[in-house]
């Protein structure tokens, strides 16, 4: 697996995908929430159908939010709040709030997976188009080398999985979504996620190399 | 609406086949690479992430000027959650999306790496709708 790529022409890919992605879909790029929207899928798509009828008809969704605030403050609160801002005129309406109620636009999980499944064509597509396609059931000699070979790496790569799962969802994102979209808008929180992740991996991988996975 | 639909899956295709592509290309995807760059053997890895930070804030400073785009809150779930994340990252080589270029260069031993973040997230949401409060909104997800 030789690289193909210089650095500078990684960074810039990088930089097109996340910049492309905010602008197509107008929200930042975070691969960690596309594995959210996929494991919760059935989730995904009560929500879906549940929205369907609001999204068809907007006057639909107007009248439940009414019906929503007249349960929560009583038809008589919301009768006078009425006549009170029809007989002084009341607060002027925007524009905004004259258009009609809208949900903002959905993104299927199914885009997701679509998402997800094509980064693996993309690494299909890198080894055909350089080294050539050789499947392996390692990750290379070193990681032998450092967390032994069959069962037990299997195990480790298994429980380290989980652990990339369990903490980015748990820090609200990874190296795309707090990496990639949020440390180079110098989000605070983003900055400590990515400097704490890289910093932790420092002291695992240090600690490995020099004392072998027994260490852990 | 089919054809936004339609627009949202071919637009989401395109930017997962340049990830894929690009972090398989620069290396990314190699155990060895990754382990360099966190045993300070090699820096390759870390110009490129760098590189595309730098670009990506003269980026969002251009094409976002007086838009606000979300930012993610201080969670409490953020440092117990993060220091998690590296250690997986350190002993497994990848992040949420690096295992499956991996898997698509014919790894496969990188299933194992998906089977544990399927059953990571899957148990953290578990337990985030079973009423521990953490939820912390995670990238990408509308509120």
């Amino acid at each position: 697996m030789m690289t193909v790529w210089p650095w500078w022409s990684g960074s810039l890919a990088l930089s097109v995908l996340t910049l492309g992605y905010w602008a197509a879909f107008k929200r930042p790029l975070g691969v960690s929430g596309s594995w959210a929207r996929i494991v919760m899928w059935r989730n995904d798509r009560a929500v879906g159908r549940a929205e369907a009828p609001f999204r068809s008809n907007p006057q639909l969704l107007k009248d439940a939010l009414m019906a929503a605030t007249v349960a929560h403050f009583g038809e008589q609160a919301v009768q006078e709040a009425l006549a009170a801002r029809r007989s002084t005129g009341g607060a002027p309406q925007t524009a905004a709030a004259r258009e009609p109620a809208k949900l903002a636009a959905r993104i299927p999980w199914t885009a997701h997976l679509t998402f997800l499944v094509m980064i693996a064509v993309g690494g299909l597509l890198t080894s055909a188009l350089s080294s050539g396609i050789h499947p392996q059931f390692d990750l290379g000699a070193l990681h032998k080398q450092l967390f032994g070979a069959g069962f037990g790496n299997w195990m480790t790569l298994f429980v380290g999985g989980g652990l990339v799962g369990f903490g980015t969802q748990l820090a609200g994102g990874c190296t795309s979504g707090h990496g990639l979209s949020g440390c180079s808008r110098l989000v605070p929180s983003s900055l400590a996620a990515i400097g704490i992740a890289f910093g932790t991996a420092t002291a695992v991988s240090l600690l490995v190399s020099f004392t072998g996975a027994s260490a852990l | 609406m089919k054809s936004d639909s339609l627009k949202q899956h071919l637009g989401f295709a395109l930017f997962g086949l340049l990830m894929g592509l690009t972090l398989a290309a620069t290396g990314f995807t190699d155990f060895a690479k990754v382990h360099a760059m966190f045993t300070f053997h090699s820096f390759t890895l870390l110009a490129v992430f760098v590189g595309a930070l730098v670009l990506n804030g003269v980026g969002f400073a251009v094409l976002a000027r007086g838009k606000k785009i979300p930012q993610k809150p201080f969670s409490k779930g953020l440092v117990p959650g993060s220091v998690l994340f590296g250690v997986g990252w350190a002993i497994t080589g990848a992040c949420p999306a690096v295992v499956l270029a991996q898997l698509g260069q014919a790894q496969f031993a990188a299933v194992f790496t998906l089977g544990g973040i399927l059953t990571g997230v899957w148990v953290y949401r578990r337990l985030a709708a079973g009423g521990l409060n953490l939820d912390t909104g995670v990238c990408g997800e509308e509120a």
